[in-house]
């Protein structure tokens, strides 16, 4: 396995938001977690992530506890929040700038994430002006800068025309084919094509779920 | 540390292209503040263009003596270059008081010089002011006012006495000479009245004559304010950027860093936009500091560099009050409260000395107050090293109290 989540817990004053949360996760893998709002998986992903400190469990990534070395995070995860973590006064190029190299930055867009992601097609737009597909392909754009083994994304697709769906799809599915691993909180149904693992988060605990395109079925489990 | 300059600079960008937008706000304010600085300087000249308070006399003022001693106060007092006694009947002063041409009205009671000759406290002078005059001003006038009566009164008093005693001793025909030799000596005493005291202006603020101590005052009241010209740059402000760069490892405390880094170059280029119209001022003697006259705009250019520690607390304690504010308006509202009530209880906006004992304390520990400090220190060429510490506490406070409501806003 390379990550395994053990016992994750939070809680905000007395209210537990998360009380024992596992699972586990393969290299190519593409996992969904499914619930509804206010269920806790923004802060499961931003526990993750390292932006939020959980009250206890582990996160092992090849045998290392990023709970425990949180400085190794930004190397191997890459994080994309439900908002844009975006300047709105810069440009895509600008925004770009802050996390890539000038060399890096054009290599990548001639023939890597960020060529995949269309980001050389608005790089002199500043991001006011931006789509929310712009956005978003720029947010996961800045996010996989490290090359991150695991890509964790805090619903993707929220939002967006199915040509941007489509797009961020396509670029997911390249990214798992590669050996990483997706972790995404979403709604949307179309995202678990993507998924070939499915959980529910349901008052702290999370679920396996096999979903079968019964949507309404889903929806009563939630 | 990489990623810290990398977001300091992606913020510097952003603060560039906020810039001239900043500037012609700056030099909006730059020109109301100019308009305050000069209104208040000629406000303070009162004293040299000789501006006198006129008082009102009524009542029986047919006594010889009485006369003499108005008189003597009108011509040989140095109170004359404050007062004006303007003798005139009841219904002309009431007029006159209430057009506002009298700053208050003296009246005498009938009978006063009889109960003087006869040694009696019965009657006394009344000193009539507008309410709402409980200020420096009206306090001087009933020091004058003490002065006046004492002269006028003591001296009557003193001839009738000394007449008395000669008639008594069957000396009668000695008194128009002894009345005489009295007079003389009084009118010595009153002469040289001026020598009885000596005023000693200590100035305000450690020493600044008024004119720099206000001039000090409009300086830090714009950097205290130049929040407000500066908030664009907490416009579309986004936790999921925060939540970002916390997952790439930048943390609350390097993020405020680089973003105040950044606020404070907008600051700075404030003070710098507000400089070129002072010194301006000074240099054409438009604006007259006593300190620096004759000197042009130098000594201020000299003193420039002792502001920039104030505006990097001031730049601190503005960012701090936008990260503590939900939303940009109540960033906003955040920074005009707290800005004019530290300037106010700091002495911004009238000298803190006229401050009751508590509320001057509290001016003075004030963030406002240590820049006020501190400036007024610079100003005069000499920063003490507890008016360094306070500033950078401050500024460290404020640091630190930004990075923790980071935290907060991060959920943490």
């Amino acid at each position: 396995m390379q990550i395994a989540v053990a016992g994750i817990k939070k809680a905000y004053a007395r209210k537990k938001v998360l009380t024992d949360i596992s699972f586990s996760m393969g290299a190519g893998s593409c996992a969904a977690i499914l619930g509804s709002n206010g269920s806790g998986k923004s802060t499961l992903l931003s526990i993750l992530a390292g932006v939020r400190r959980a009250d206890g469990g582990s996160f092992l990534y090849r045998d290392i506890d990023l709970l425990r070395e949180p400085g190794l995070i930004p190397k191997v995860l890459g994080y994309v929040p439900q908002g844009d973590p975006l300047m709105e006064e810069l440009s895509a190029w600008d925004n770009l700038r802050m996390w890539y190299d000038r060399k890096t930055l054009e290599r990548e867009l001639a023939e890597g994430a960020l060529g995949l992601l269309g980001i050389d097609s608005f790089l002199k737009t500043t991001v006011r002006r931006m789509s929310g597909g712009m956005r978003k392909r720029l947010s996961i754009g800045c996010a996989v800068v490290s090359h991150p083994g695991i890509l964790v994304l805090d619903e993707p697709s929220a939002a967006l025309d199915p040509v941007c769906k489509e797009k961020i799809r396509n670029y997911l599915d390249v990214y798992r084919k590669e050996g990483g691993i997706v972790l995404m909180a979403t709604h949307d149904a179309q995202d678990l094509e993507l998924c070939n693992e499915c959980y529910i988060l349901k008052d702290g605990i999370l679920y396996p779920w096999q979903y079968d395109g019964d949507f309404h079925r889903l929806a009563e489990a939630l | 540390m990489k990623r810290t300059a990398a977001y300091f600079l992606a913020q510097l960008k952003r603060a560039a292209r906020l810039l001239p937008g900043q500037i012609l706000a700056d030099i909006a304010v730059c020109f109301c503040a100019g308009a305050l600085v000069c209104l208040l300087i000629a406000q303070g000249a009162f004293a040299a263009e000789g501006t006198r308070y006129r008082i009102g006399m009524v009542g029986n003022l047919s006594d010889s003596y009485l006369g003499f001693g108005i008189a003597a106060v009108q011509e040989m007092d140095d109170s004359r270059f404050m007062i004006e006694l303007v003798p005139m009947s009841e219904q002309e002063a009431d007029e006159a008081f209430r057009r506002g041409e009298l700053y208050a009205v003296m009246r005498v009671p009938e009978g006063l010089m009889e109960s003087i000759v006869y040694g009696k406290n019965d009657k006394f002078v009344t000193y009539t002011a507008m309410q709402g005059q409980q200020g420096l001003g009206t306090m001087v006038m009933g020091e004058i006012t003490d002065v006046a009566s004492m002269l006028v009164t003591c001296s009557q008093s003193a001839i009738y006495a000394m007449q008395r005693v000669l008639s008594e001793q069957g000396r009668g025909d000695e008194i128009g000479w002894e009345t005489d030799k009295l007079n003389l000596a009084l009118i010595q005493m009153v002469l040289s009245r001026g020598e009885f005291g000596e005023v000693e202006v200590l100035g305000y603020g450690d020493g600044l004559s008024l004119e720099l101590y206000y001039f000090c005052g409009a300086v830090l009241l714009f950097l205290l304010l130049s929040g407000l010209l500066n908030s664009a740059l907490f416009v579309h402000r986004k936790i999921a950027l925060y939540s970002f760069l916390k997952a790439r490892g930048v943390g609350a405390f390097r993020q405020v860093l680089g973003e105040y880094l950044a606020y404070l170059l907008l600051v700075l280029a404030g003070l710098l936009t507000l400089c070129l119209p002072l010194g301006f001022g000074l240099a054409r003697g438009l604006l007259a500091i006593p300190e620096w006259e004759g000197m042009g705009a130098a000594p201020f250019f000299a003193f420039l560099p002792a502001l920039f520690p104030v505006a990097a607390m001031f730049a601190a304690l503005q960012f701090f009050l936008f990260e503590a504010a939900d939303g940009i308006v109540n960033g906003i509202l955040l920074q005009l409260i707290c800005g004019i009530g530290m300037g106010y209880l700091s002495g911004y906006f009238y000298p803190s000395a006229f401050f009751p004992e508590t509320m001057r304390a509290l001016g003075d520990f004030l963030p406002s107050g240590a820049a006020a400090r501190f400036a007024q220190a610079g100003a005069l060429g000499k920063i003490p090293a507890a008016a360094w510490a306070a500033v950078f506490v401050w500024l460290g406070v404020f640091m630190l109290l930004a990075a923790l409501f980071r935290k907060r806003r991060m959920g943490r």
